[in-house]
């Protein structure tokens, strides 16, 4: 056995090179080798069809001192804290709903995985119509309860409230089928002694539930920081960053960039800053996952 | 007793409320397209009326391009599947087995690569596949959707592929099979749940995606989620009957296949939130 495991470990990354090559080729020549390239674009000038010139940090301090630029990133963020943290906590409560014990699970489940399904198109489509502010069924049951409709169509204010839904709308199944394996990993025991203890409800769900959950919502809350923070098809779909670029996110303002006024140098340099951005949560992704695995480990 | 009773009321409510945030959306698109193009305009909405087909008549007589945007959107999504379900198994399969510096190192790139958003790598791409004379070909969406999801691939497949007893290759191996053989005939049989876990992945996000289809493809290649996006941008005035049996025939084979596959969909979300 010891000599097979020998010649295993000998022969080990030559002969399985053919087997690791798609991956890696795919990797380098579709994404590092280009993301690469951008961080030089980021410091030229160019367009297409000419030259580039060198510039140091000029495209990085056009892109900062942009006022457009700001107002972006305050939309990013405003969809990151608001959207993120309302889904996050949609999605708790219904994990909590279906542990507590449900008829139809099965098809419960089912049926809140549903939007997973649908394409960013078909979801602005929906929203579209449905926010429509003359025949929208959702405008005219907000006025039937007299509340105050959605005036999207030139208020940026409410188009960014309509995306925030259509967001969450998008990502809650994924939010809730982290959180609900996370709850149903928890050990019943543990509610057991509580209960006899005599804990309520309540200080089970303080002192048990959030706590051991704590992980699962990290990972979730991160990994959707990560993907709000490249909002593109939904806000492109839905107001292509209008009125007056007034609801542009990040990742248009960088379609704008390049692909409407030709400016790949300040896009490059808004690209980088966005990657930066997401190793920057995900470095307190990985340091939390860290101290979770060392807690495991005691 | 009365406090069950509320409690109880209280959580049917809930259920129903997110029933109804859910389904709610897609239920009013696929009824809406069998509405007379009046009745999608009544006000108050129109719960009851007479269907009709005349949307579908529309949409196969107008536009001829939907169709063959359905059937480009079927090509690129078996391509990049089979792209992806492939080189994430072999990947997966040298993760599992095999160890060695180099490659406990390069799982860290793998899952780093997940961290750059794809708009990024649009900018150099762009030009480069207009250079190639690639563009707006089957072949860049492949390989830009695949790419996408081999990363996360790979790891889950390494994750269902640890589950498989090492005895079983060690024993084939004996027997004098080729690691081709041992992967074809012991692994590939044994992770199948992985591997239909990936491909459910890279099917729900190929055949729905948006942004790369937008930049990389124009007239040949074009995809299904496109072609719905140029009814909504309509300048003319959006044709609402015509724009929901649209989405109604993109939505409606996804969102089965996702129903039917539900199990796959919730052990690969779970896995790959936690080990990738």
């Amino acid at each position: 056995m010891a000599e097979l495991g020998d010649t295993m470990k000998a022969r080990t990354l030559w002969g399985v090179i053919p087997l690791l090559a798609p991956v890696q080729l795919l990797l380098l020549s579709v994404i590092i080798i280009p993301s690469i390239y951008v961080i030089w674009l980021s410091f030229h000038v160019s367009s297409f069809g000419q030259s580039a010139t060198f510039v140091g940090w000029d495209n990085y301090i056009r892109v900062i001192t942009d006022p457009a630029f700001h107002s972006a990133l305050i939309n990013t963020v405003i969809i990151v804290v608001v959207a993120v943290h309302l889904e996050l906590l949609v999605a708790l409560g219904v994990a909590l709903l279906f542990n507590s014990g449900l008829k139809f699970r099965r098809l419960l489940l089912v049926a809140v995985l549903a939007p997973y399904a649908v394409s960013e198109v078909i979801a602005v489509a929906m929203w579209r119509f449905l926010f429509d502010m003359d025949v929208g069924p959702v405008t005219q049951a907000l006025q039937a309860l007299g509340l105050p409709i959605l005036e999207w169509g030139y208020d940026p204010m409410h188009a960014m409230i309509m995306i925030a839904l259509l967001t969450i709308w998008m990502h809650l199944p994924f939010t809730f089928i982290i959180l609900y394996a996370a709850r149903l990993a928890l050990p019943s025991d543990l509610y057991e002694a509580a209960r006899i203890d005599g804990a309520t409800a309540w200080q089970s769900f303080r002192r048990i539930t959030i706590p051991l959950m704590g992980p699962a919502i990290l990972v979730a809350l991160l990994f959707r920081y990560i993907f709000a923070f490249r909002l593109f098809s939904e806000v492109w779909l839905m107001t292509q960053g209008g009125p007056a670029r007034s609801t542009e996110v990040v990742a248009v303002y960088l379609y704008q960039e390049a692909f409407s006024y030709n400016a790949f140098g300040t896009a490059a340099a808004t690209a980088w800053i966005m990657v930066i951005v997401s190793l920057l949560l995900a470095s307190g992704y990985i340091y939390l996952l860290r101290r979770q695995v060392n807690a495991n480990a005691k | 007793m009365r406090n069950k009773r509320l409690l109880n009321l209280l959580k049917t409510i809930a259920v129903l409320a997110i029933v109804v945030w859910s389904l709610f959306p897609i239920f009013f698109i696929v009824v809406s397209s069998f509405k007379a193009g009046h009745d999608i305009f009544a006000v108050p909405t129109k719960w009851f009326f007479e269907p009709t087909v005349q949307h579908y008549q529309k949409l196969v007589s107008a536009w001829p391009v939907f169709f063959s945007s359905l059937w480009n959107s079927t090509v690129i999504t078996a391509g990049a599947t089979a792209l992806a379900v492939i080189a994430s198994t072999t990947a997966g399969y040298v993760y599992s087995r095999y160890n060695s510096r180099l490659l406990n190192a390069s799982i860290v790139y793998l899952i780093g690569v997940r961290l750059i958003p794809p708009i990024v790598v649009t900018l150099p791409l762009f030009p480069i596949v207009n250079w190639l004379g690639i563009n707006d070909t089957h072949f860049v969406l492949i390989v830009l959707y695949a790419t996408f999801f081999v990363s996360l691939g790979t790891v889950l497949m390494r994750t269902f592929i640890d589950q498989i007893p090492r005895e079983l290759d060690e024993a084939a191996a004996i027997d004098g099979a080729s690691r081709m053989t041992i992967l074809r005939k012991v692994i590939v049989p044994l992770a199948t749940p992985g591997i239909i876990a990936v491909a459910v992945f890279v099917i729900v996000f190929a055949w729905n995606e948006f942004l790369f289809a937008f930049i990389f493809t124009s007239t040949n290649a074009k995809t299904a989620p496109l072609v719905v996006s140029e009814m909504i941008g309509s300048i003319d005035g959006v044709d609402w009957g015509v724009l929901f049996a649209a989405s109604t025939v993109q939505l409606l084979p996804v969102l089965l296949f996702v129903v039917f596959m539900n199990r796959y969909l919730v052990a690969g979300l779970t896995a790959g939130a936690t080990k990738g």
